[in-house]
């Protein structure tokens, strides 16, 4: 369970052969990743592309059919782990009736935070600091993101799962989001973002990009157009989707790499 | 196991049912209006008065000797009133089926001393109905006819082991209301409450923090519990207590609370009705499994809830149960509650009582095996 290498080589998040079936889905079909700490990665592929199932697994919400999990050294799925593990999903998963006070301290009591100055702090980074009495269920859509992103970070975690945390948001909250993401980084935690926004792609460190459950291609967004021979992310996703494809008998090419063209606007 | 973990779930659940004030109300207005109906109703029940008629088709001394016997002895019950110009058994039969009559008393042609017989028709329409005016008059009759033979019957006089012979409907049933209901709103809240849990998204953000199974189910337990305990105390007081308001200018005089007599202790009685209600806690969270929206939590209700009031002694006892049916009976948790309660409340049973106990204990067995089921079903939406 040790790493051997020293802090800054050992990878913050890693798989080994990594698989996850429903049945005849493999909707994780066989991934090895290891993500040095300190950046932000970016999981882009279209719906249904495994990207959910991959970060359940991480957080040990799902277990693999076969193959490893570690976060932070640990092998997952571990509860007491899950203290330095942040998760914010798709869906807002906060409780409408309470107030933002109190969805926070909920959380925050969940994870053993117990540092009030550090809970208002969480909320003043998404500017609802001056709305602690307002019930959930009252704030509008974009406020209840943030209020869900706030109950992801409240204790500070070292490696955090954002799953699509950008949809429905608007694009002035989306850069400030952004902006977070990377103070964050820069103090030494560890984000993988899910989107199947490629213009929200730049903004990464690093890209991964997933179609049916494997890893079609990884690196910086300079090393992936470079690879690729174009400007356009989404024609380089096309151009890495076209080319995994023959390997994958009775897989249409050119229709799937067109669906995936279609869910990824 | 975690506290501060645990008393964050307690306090979340009272934080949420405090902001919502509706369904308060339904945990505490519901009951208190529902068995108030019910002391209503059973209180004025046997209010009515009862039309009877004495048919005398015997002709002979002793006949007739009996007939003002009876009659005498119908007049002075309260709430009879005797039809005194019925001569024959047909028109009585006639007046029984137009309503007119409620009861027809006859003295059969072959009444002599000896054979000493006498006959009560009723319509048959309504039996539960018709069942509450014959007792009394049946003991009067009886009172009649012993006197009439002289030393030849025996006078009876009724006596209860518990209770009071005159309990009413309302004094035996009232233990046994106090009980269902809290098996039905925490089953229900819980079932409501974890489903939003599940399709919220939350509960799968739960998981996703170092909160274990267990310390939700408890969590949820003690939430559940607080609010179980306030409705049962309240409840209770209401069912045990009266407090009389004397009339003010149009406003007749009334009471609130029912002043249902009770001899044991109302903790021992709550602790009953708590076990019970963790064990609805835990089956809540198990069947908000199985449903997709709120409204299939409420198809539950017919399944799960109806069956225990019928086959768990609320209505009838268990061994009048048909035979294939009492093992049935005898491992749904309401059915021990109610024994319990009327253990408890009607005959003073302590924690000394056998019954008591094994009820207890039958109670917590169930509530365990329901918290272990719980908190599988927990794992298997998440995982």
């Amino acid at each position: 369970m040790a790493v051997a290498a020293t802090p800054t080589s050992a990878p913050a998040v890693e798989a080994v052969a990594l698989r996850k079936s429903f049945g005849p889905i493999h909707a994780v079909d066989g991934i090895d990743l290891a993500l040095p700490p300190g950046r932000i990665y970016g999981l882009l592929g279209p719906n249904g592309s495994g990207k959910t199932t991959l970060i359940r697994l991480f957080t040990g919400l799902a277990s693999a059919t076969s193959g490893t999990v570690r976060v932070l050294g640990v092998a997952m799925p571990s509860r007491s782990n899950l203290a330095r593990v942040g998760y914010m999903t798709q869906a807002d998963g906060i409780y409408p009736e309470l107030s933002v006070w109190e969805n926070l301290r909920f959380f925050a009591a969940l994870y053993g935070q117990t540092d009030r100055a550090a809970m208002i702090k969480s909320l003043e980074l998404v500017d609802l600091a001056g709305r602690l009495g307002t019930p959930a269920q009252d704030l509008s859509g974009g406020m209840r993101r943030r209020l869900s992103m706030a109950c992801a970070l409240v204790h500070n975690p070292a490696v955090i799962f954002l799953d699509e945390p950008t949809v429905g948001v608007d694009p002035a909250l989306r850069v400030q989001f952004w902006e977070h993401f990377h103070r964050l980084a820069a103090a030494g935690a560890t984000l993988l973002v899910s989107s199947h926004v490629m213009d929200e792609a730049d903004r990464c460190d690093e890209l991964l990009f997933i179609r049916d459950g494997r890893v079609l291609a990884q690196g910086t967004t300079a090393e992936l157009r470079e690879r690729a021979a174009t400007d356009n992310l989404e024609t380089a996703f096309l151009k890495f989707a076209g080319d995994s494809a023959p390997g994958r008998p009775g897989d249409a090419t050119v229709a799937s790499a067109a669906s995936a063209k279609e869910t990824l606007r | 196991m975690n506290r501060r973990r645990v008393a964050a779930v307690f306090v979340r659940i009272v934080a949420q049912f405090r902001r919502d004030p509706r369904t308060l109300a339904l945990l505490f207005a519901a009951p208190i209006a529902i068995i108030a109906l019910l002391g209503w109703v059973l209180s004025s029940s046997g209010t009515t008065t009862a039309h009877v008629a004495i048919v005398n088709a015997s002709g002979n001394p002793a006949g007739d000797a009996i007939d003002l016997k009876l009659t005498a002895a119908l007049q002075s019950q309260p709430r009879v009133e005797i039809a005194g110009d019925v001569h024959n058994a047909a028109t009585a039969r006639q007046m029984l089926i137009d309503k007119q009559l409620d009861l027809v008393v006859t003295v059969p042609a072959d009444f002599t001393v000896q054979n000493r017989k006498i006959e009560l028709t009723t319509l048959g329409l309504n039996p539960a109905g018709e069942a509450g005016v014959i007792p009394a008059i049946q003991q009067a009759l009886m009172g009649a006819v012993a006197q009439q033979a002289g030393a030849g019957l025996p006078t009876i006089e009724r006596s209860t082991v518990y209770g009071s012979p005159n309990a009413t409907q309302l004094d035996t049933l009232a233990p046994v209301v106090v009980g269902f209901f809290v098996y039905f709103f925490v089953f229900i809240l819980t079932g409501v409450s974890f489903l939003r849990e599940r399709m919220g998204g939350t509960l799968e953000r739960l998981m996703a923090t170092p909160v274990s199974r267990a310390e939700i189910v408890l969590g949820y337990s003690l939430g559940f519990g607080f609010f179980a305990t306030l409705q049962i105390a309240l409840v209770l007081a209401f069912v045990i207590g009266r407090f009389d308001i004397p009339s003010l200018g149009p406003v007749p005089t009334f009471a609130i609370g029912l002043g249902v007599t009770t001899v044991g202790s109302p903790l021992i009685a709550y602790l009953l009705v708590l076990v019970l209600g963790i064990g609805a806690v835990s089956l809540g969270i198990f069947i908000s499994t199985f449903a997709r929206s709120e409204f299939q939590i409420l198809q539950f209700i017919p399944i799960v809830i109806v069956p225990q009031g019928l086959l768990g002694g609320f209505f009838w006892p268990i061994d009048q149960l048909p035979s294939l049916l009492q093992p049935v009976a005898r491992i749904l948790p309401v059915t021990y509650a109610i024994d319990g309660l009327r253990q408890v409340m009607i005959a003073g049973a302590d924690l000394t009582s056998s019954a008591v106990l094994l009820d207890l204990g039958v109670l917590a067995a169930i509530a365990a095996v329901f918290v272990v089921l719980a908190a599988a079903t927990i794992r298997r939406e998440v995982a």
